[in-house]
């Protein structure tokens, strides 16, 4: 077995993203290294590098001080290197036990799988965890049957049946519960006293401190801090994540929340309940800019889809004072909401067709039979000209534009209806700096005619600059609202990782 | 222990459970129909019929169960009839017959082997891939022998016709070889890996299961099968056909799903498309004895198939809507 690991100069580009520029880990028997950064700055692509998932575009990796290359997840595997993915490696159909010894299944004489010996080789390892499920675990159920702690302690167990000498926690306790993950630091303390080696990939704060001896801070894919634990503070590390200077500049006015008192609520969410929410409330005033903040897959998605009636949610939410209970994303289009989606290739845009057709889709109905499309394309041409948006014709297809105008038609598209209220997850994901700016001013353009707008963004200097206020998510809850003063980023980071100290309310 | 043995439980953990219902329902109808079908006679009779059939199923529903399709089996089983009827003759010696057999199982697993290597290792589509490849089969079929004709002895066929050891028709002991060989396959390594590409293949992946070469071999498995049945088939026939495989493809298909294995891959076995191609059959047989205009069968036995694809789903329908 191995005694160290080391990452230096890491370049790992997917397609024209670069998600890491200049990557540095070190990892030795013993201890357990902290590898932290905001949304998007290259944790999981560095885990994934580690064991063999993605191949490096440069640098390299050292085992014990000698180069190795890791081209596959078996390669990483042979070294000893066992990792505990944030999306789960199960597979879902299969039975517990059938998933913690995929490929490493105790065999009898007939080259069959020792139907006995797996079981009982499950039942130890469920052991480990014993008392802290919720439902009788047996090793035959069938993984998909199981709620997500379970199935995050079931990953847990197959990379533990390895028996590594290196193990990476990807977010391992992102859906796990206080006594669970007690005794996953337990278990951690005891691979530690045995000399294994640990990296510990988490956004909570709580934790960091709790389970790791070193750290190694990662912003914008570069490693920008490493240390030890014992002299940082929850502060400087929030610091290191932070990019010191902003290139943002907004247009927004000063207002304050007292502006909004007196204007209509749009919006009343009260007591929201689905999988991922937890008793979500809040309220949304006519013409202001709620941002919703938080790291990914906290809720967020699911709330905006919520709203937009595309997903079952237990609660009531209230337009204008009236219960919508919507079913269908359909009805919710009828009654003035707008939702941009978050994954603009797969839920925005049809890539292969028009622009035309990408922006008179929820407006088609307007045009009559036989449709108008004489008049259908001036109105398109009139959102496409308002909007800035370069193209060579409506005619030409959605993949034919760059990702900042692809948003553009995305956000026509709902322009064309008029709608009171837009729902927007993540609008600026994958678009270019100067969009950003014409963005800002739609949105903010679109507010003074009283409109208003919930958002949801992975990117803080967007939430400071564009919001009122700021909700921010964190386990499905919204944990902290900040606006005024407080809005800014240290708050912001702090919330967003579930600090509650050091926020001004 | 109760909650373990519902509806769902045994829908998920037994894909088999509804094809069995479905079978014994249809051999219910088919007894009414035909008092005498557990003669020996009329038994055999039935089971040399189904047999090619059943076979090309075991075939497709290991492609479906790694989370492929394979359109191109009926071509596989044309080629082999057209190799056999031509180049055995019906004058032909028994080593001749042999020696072809064998050559027919090496085309079969080399067709499957070209699905394999575009789907597999060129990641093409293998709907479109196999649909493209049916073409190529049928074609090489059409070439080989454009008009039917041909044959093998007559004492050869008749071997497979008749041959009924112990009083058992011989389709029994071959369906009972492929529940065997597929009771040790799904407890071999092979088998979880095949469960586990077609359940979630980036899993799969970061688990190092060799993801490639499981869906490369799950073609060769269909196109050994399909040489089987072609083998069977020209044994029943006697004679060879071009387009004789024509229907076995998506008859394949529909006896894999009624048997429970789903288009998503990485659910459900061999034993549910078995009884999902005896079903199938049995439904043929009903239409041909009830006295349904020929006009009407085909209509009828589409009607029949839908309802039992649609019955899963629609009893799950019924129940999400009570809860």
């Amino acid at each position: 077995m191995a005694e160290s690991l080391s990452a230096v100069n890491i370049v790992k580009r997917y397609g024209g993203v670069v998600a890491l520029s200049d990557g540095n880990l070190d990892v030795k028997t013993g201890e357990v290294v902290a590898l932290i950064g905001a949304n998007g700055s290259g944790k999981s692509t560095m885990s994934k590098v580690i064991n063999g998932v993605v191949v490096l575009d440069g640098g390299q990796l050292l085992l014990d001080q000698s180069p190795v290359h890791l081209s596959s997840p078996l390669a990483a595997k042979k070294l000893g290197i066992a990792t505990v993915f944030q999306e789960l490696s199960l597979i879902p159909q299969m039975t517990v036990s059938e998933n913690i010894w995929l490929t490493r299944e105790p065999m009898t004489n007939w080259g069959t799988v020792s139907a006995k010996q797996v079981r009982e080789k499950t039942k130890e390892l469920l052991s480990l965890f014993e008392g802290t499920f919720k439902t009788a675990l047996k090793p035959d159920d069938v993984v998909a049957s199981l709620p997500p702690d379970e199935k995050q302690i079931i990953e847990i167990l197959k990379a533990m049946s390895l028996d590594p000498w290196l193990m990476i926690l990807d977010e391992a306790t992102a859906s796990l519960d206080s006594r669970q993950v007690q005794r996953l630091f337990e278990l951690v303390q005891n691979w530690k006293d045995q000399g294994k080696a640990v990296i510990f990939v988490s956004h909570r704060m709580e934790e960091i401190f709790r389970i790791a001896d070193r750290y190694s801070v990662l912003r914008n894919g570069k490693t920008v801090g490493e240390g030890k634990m014992s002299d940082v503070t929850e502060k400087k590390l929030v610091e290191l994540m932070i990019e010191k200077e902003s290139i943002f500049e907004y247009a927004r006015m000063e207002l304050t929340a007292a502006d909004f008192v007196d204007k209509p609520v749009c919006l009343e969410v009260k007591n929201i309940q689905t999988s991922t929410l937890d008793d979500v409330s809040f309220k949304v005033h006519e013409g202001e800019i709620v941002g919703i903040g938080g790291l990914r897959g906290q809720g967020q998605r699911d709330l905006l889809l919520s709203i937009f009636g595309d997903s079952r949610y237990q609660g009531s939410v209230r337009l204008y004072g009236e219960e919508t209970n919507f079913r269908h994303p359909r009805k919710a289009m009828k009654k003035g909401i707008a939702l941009v989606p978050g994954d603009r290739a797969r839920e925005g845009l049809l890539y292969i067709r028009s622009i035309l057709e990408n922006l008179q889709l929820p407006s088609w109905s307007r045009y009559g039979f036989p449709l108008k499309v004489g008049r259908a394309k001036r109105d398109a041409k009139t959102v496409g000209q308002s909007l800035n948006l370069v193209m060579a014709g409506l005619k030409e297809p959605v993949s034919s534009l760059s990702g900042g105008n692809a948003q553009k038609v995305v956000i026509g598209k709902w322009l064309m209806r008029k709608p009171t209220l837009f729902l927007l997850d993540d609008p600026t994901k994958g678009v270019d700096v100067g969009t950003k700016a014409e963005f800002y001013a739609l949105l903010t353009q679109l507010c003074e005619e009283g409109r208003t707008i919930l958002f949801y963004s992975s990117d803080e200097e967007e939430l400071i600059g564009l919001s009122d206020r700021v909700l921010v998510m964190f386990d499905g809850q919204i944990r902290t609202e900040l606006r005024g003063e407080a809005l800014n980023k240290e708050n912001l980071i702090a919330a967003s990782l579930g600090a509650t100290n050091g926020v001004a309310q | 222990m109760k909650k373990r043995w519902n509806w769902d439980f045994l829908m998920s953990r037994y894909p088999a459970f509804f094809p069995l219902l479905l079978l014994a329902v249809v051999i219910v109808l088919n007894l009414v129909l035909q008092p005498n079908m557990f003669d020996l006679e009329t038994l055999n009779g039935n089971m040399r019929v189904f047999l090619p059939l059943i076979l090309v199923s075991v075939g497709q529903a290991v492609v479906l169960l790694g989370g492929g399709i394979d359109i191109s089996v009926g071509g596989i089983v044309s080629i082999v009839n057209t190799i056999l009827a031509t180049r055995v003759g019906l004058e032909g010696s028994p080593e001749l017959m042999w020696r072809y057999v064998i050559i027919s199982i090496v085309v079969g697993l080399l067709a499957g082997a070209i699905n394999g290597f575009f789907i597999a290792f060129l990641r093409l589509q293998p709907i479109i891939t196999t649909y493209a490849t049916s073409f190529l089969y049928f074609g090489l079929a059409l070439f080989i022998l454009p008009n039917p004709g041909g044959g093998i002895p007559a004492d050869i066929a008749s071997l497979y016709r008749t041959s009924a050891p112990l009083g058992i028709p011989l389709a029994f002991y071959v369906i009972a070889l492929l529940l065997l060989i597929w009771i040790f396959v799904s407890s071999t390594r092979y088998g979880k890996y095949l469960f586990a590409v077609g359940g979630k293949p980036e899993a799969a992946y970061e688990t190092a299961v060799p993801v490639t070469w499981m869906q490369f071999s799950t073609y060769v498995v269909a196109g050994f099968m399909s040489a089987l049945a072609g083998i069977a088939l020209t044994m029943l026939s006697g004679s060879g056909n071009a387009e004789i495989g024509e229907s076995m493809t998506l008859n394949s298909i529909t006896a894999a799903v009624i048997g429970g294995n789903a288009f998503s891959g990485g659910l459900g076995g061999v034993a549910g498309p078995i009884m999902g191609a005896l079903t199938l059959s049995f439904i043929q047989n009903i239409i041909s004895f009830a006295d349904i205009d020929t006009w009407w069968e085909t209509l009828v036995k589409a009607s029949i198939i839908v309802a039992a694809l649609a019955a899963p789903g629609t009893i799950d329908l019924f129940r999400r809507r009570r809860s």
